[in-house]
């Protein structure tokens, strides 16, 4: 399908295979999934090597924007989670980061955003779950199960609120790996659209082109900011193991 | 940089032939041969950043905005001190200019008392010295007075005398006419 119709949409979202690779048995041949994941991560650790190189008093530009993310980052665990959050700092950095790159990377003509793919998204979704499940079991006890029932609910609402309240936590992850990779899906699938409406109306193509650059600009937010709420959600999940009464 | 970007110009034809030598139904997202691997290099990846992150990136931020928030706080601290020292010294200087024109007040106002005593001296001295002229003068005129007046007296009784003389025999003795004269 994808050899047939050169402006197929989904056409971006394929895997490929590189080096083929296998252990027991297992297919974990280095992809250009795996390829974009590995430019991600360069591009983080170039952003921060080129601005951790001469570190002084007055930054230079480089280290002014690998101060700014990192404050940018501190600052919402500071606000979202407290001076518990520490530890879990580096974690949090990392994933906006990598997020944050792979978004971008992704915006790139012919590349592939490796968080397109909802088995990426819900691994980094699954991860969370189950940290802040062991988290919040971890620091309360069985008294984690009060985020189950609210404070302040009468007991006749129990039955109600209790088997909501399990369900949402439940679909947290789901809610929040379908979110960044359908954001992710979506936006690219229609810039590529545009992008074969260009190639096939010809001289009229200036249209879509002008639609095209709107859309890449909206595409362009979205890819922050889908980095920036995927963050900011995994504090606020962080948050509630540590603090279950709200 | 250029580096980074030299690679992926050089990897991009060379995915896009692997991805027409394959063959693919539907989202390519529900392809779950692909998860192994996808999984695999995520959490190789990912934890490679981790490590970074967390032993390479973190430290060193946390320490240069620490080092940079305590010179500001450092330098500001700096500042206040100079500050209430310039204050300290400015009180001082005020001090010092109101006790010297306190100190110049009293100059002026002892030079003034000291001025008025020796003016009054002199009004005084000056005074003793009129009226001992004054008495001085008055005692000279007195005694020109009564000189005169004696004088005068003498010449009447001269004149008495010589006009007696010219038709009386016995001319009176001066204590007579005097007496006659009183």
């Amino acid at each position: 399908m994808a050899a047939d119709n050169p402006i197929d949409p989904i056409h971006q979202f394929e895997i490929s295979k590189i080096a083929e690779m296998q252990i027991a048995g297992i297919d974990i041949s280095f992809t250009n999934s795996s390829l974009f994941m590995v430019f991600a991560i360069a591009a983080t650790m170039t952003l921060f090597i080129l601005g951790l190189s001469k570190r002084s008093i007055i930054p230079n530009r480089m280290q002014m924007l690998s101060e700014l993310s990192y404050n940018f980052i501190a600052n919402m665990l500071r606000d979202q989670v407290g001076d518990q959050g520490r530890a879990y700092f580096p974690f949090i950095f990392s994933l906006f980061m990598f997020i944050f790159f792979c978004n971008f990377i992704g915006l790139i003509p012919y590349t592939f955003t490796v968080t397109s793919h909802l088995v990426v998204t819900f691994a980094f979704a699954g991860l969370i779950f189950l940290a802040v499940t062991i988290i919040g079991f971890m620091k309360n006890g069985l008294g984690y199960l009060r985020i189950f029932y609210p404070s302040g609910i009468p007991i006749f609402l129990a039955p109600l609120i209790v088997p909501i309240e399990i369900i949402s936590y439940l679909s947290k992850p789901i809610s929040l790996s379908v979110r960044l990779c359908a954001n992710m899906l979506a936006g690219h699938s229609i810039l590529k659209i545009f992008a074969g409406f260009i190639v096939m109306l010809g001289f009229l193509g200036f249209a879509p082109l002008i639609f095209l650059v709107v859309l890449y600009a909206l595409e362009t937010l979205i890819a922050a900011l889908q980095a920036y709420i995927f963050t900011i959600l995994t504090c606020i999940y962080l948050n509630d193991a540590l603090h279950p009464d709200h | 940089m250029k580096f980074f970007l030299k690679i992926f110009i050089f990897v991009l034809p060379l995915s896009g032939a692997y991805a027409e030598g394959q063959k693919s139904a539907g989202l390519p997202q529900m392809d779950i041969s692909t998860f192994p691997s996808q999984l695999f290099w995520l959490i190789i990846t990912f934890t490679a950043l981790y490590l970074f992150m967390w032993k390479f990136v973190i430290p060193r931020l946390s320490t240069t905005i620490e080092e940079r928030k305590d010179k500001i706080s450092n330098d500001i601290n700096d500042a206040e001190n100079l500050n209430s020292e310039a204050s300290k010294i400015l009180e001082n200087y005020d001090d010092k200019m109101n006790s010297a024109s306190l100190e110049s007040n009293e100059i002026v106002s002892s030079s003034k008392a000291t001025m008025n005593e020796y003016l009054d001296k002199l009004k005084k001295d000056n005074e003793i010295k009129i009226n001992a002229m004054i008495t001085e003068s008055e005692k000279k005129i007195h005694q020109q007075k009564q000189q005169s007046e004696q004088e005068i007296k003498k010449a009447t009784i001269d004149t008495i005398k010589s006009i007696v003389s010219k038709y009386v025999e016995s001319v009176p003795s001066d204590d007579e006419i005097s007496k006659k004269l009183n």
